[in-house]
């Protein structure tokens, strides 16, 4: 009996301990990212020359920044951030189903794309595939009679 | 303010990846014991026929499943015991990627106002939908 645990119980130690040092090898560039990214609002500056994509969303412009931190950094931040901006200056509700759209779709890319990365996937599949899989369908979502009705009231 | 940056990211990244490993080696641990058990096959046998359809072998449910209640990173710690080819961990990547986390993630949308149930049946859907687009054309241009 031992000698059959023994090399289960060996897997098990050696093999978590092993995945989560792959993990540190994505964790610590994401972080440092992340952090930077913040430092210098460079997720700002970038929605700020994105602004033309939000026509083609049916967006208002404000609504762009927090779709692109989600994007970008995480949902967590982006549903922080969108409640943030939602107290300051209220979002209309279309734009809140379409930002939700968008980010259930596509969202931490950075994470994500360095995560399966090291795991062995195709990274251009999972990160511009993704991104552009996510426009398509909220290009269509914003042109859908249900959402489009929604005009521009706010929650 | 750079290297202020560099550090938090630092301290932040060691700190997550101890918050993992004690979700990662349950799960992992949980695995283990399931590929020496006979449910092996069992769930193997089970899934083969609608795995195919995603061009994936039946064990290729479990990244799935797992990523599904917990998060992108149990879905790895299980997919680093399977013998997967890159095109069929780019399509595991990409179902978990648009459904995971789901009972969280739930929650933060209707946190945001979307409705609960909506919100994950549309995830499941659109995760099924790009699970067989990618896992075909995984094979039309074998990435």
């Amino acid at each position: 009996m031992v000698e059959m645990i023994q090399p289960i119980l060996k897997e098990i130690l050696f093999g978590s301990i092993g995945i989560t040092f792959s993990f540190l090898k994505v964790l610590i560039p994401l972080m440092i990212m992340i952090e930077i990214l913040m430092a210098y609002n460079l997720v700002e500056k970038l929605a700020d020359k994105l602004k033309f994509l939000s026509g083609a969303l049916r967006m208002e412009k404000q609504s762009l920044f927090p779709l692109l931190i989600g994007v970008v950094m995480g949902l967590t931040y982006g549903a922080g951030t969108l409640i943030e901006i939602n107290d300051k200056t209220p979002i209309p509700k279309k734009d809140f189903v379409l930002i939700g759209t968008f980010l259930f779709i596509c969202h931490g890319i950075i994470e994500t794309t360095l995560l399966f990365g090291v795991a062995g996937a195709n990274i251009w599949v999972i990160s511009l595939g993704r991104l552009v899989f996510a426009f398509i369908i909220t290009f269509i979502a914003a042109r859908l009679p249900v959402i489009a009705r929604m005009g521009k009231e706010t929650l | 303010m750079l290297v202020a940056a560099v550090k938090t990211g630092f301290i932040k990244a060691i700190k997550t990846a101890f918050m993992l490993l004690k979700i990662v080696l349950p799960i992992y641990a949980l695995v283990v014991i399931f590929r020496y058990s006979p449910g092996m096959a069992l769930l193997q046998d089970l899934f083969s026929p609608a795995m195919k359809l995603f061009n994936l072998p039946g064990d290729a449910i479990i990244p799935i499943i797992t990523g599904f209640f917990t998060d992108e990173y149990g879905t790895i710690a299980v997919l680093s015991q399977l013998n997967l080819t890159a095109a069929q961990i780019t399509t595991v990547a990409m179902i978990v990627l648009v459904a995971h986390s789901v009972p969280v993630e739930a929650a933060i949308a209707q946190k945001v106002g979307l409705n609960f149930v909506k919100f994950t049946t549309l995830r499941l859907v659109m995760a099924i939908l790009i699970g067989l687009l990618i896992g075909w054309m995984g094979v039309l241009l074998s990435w």
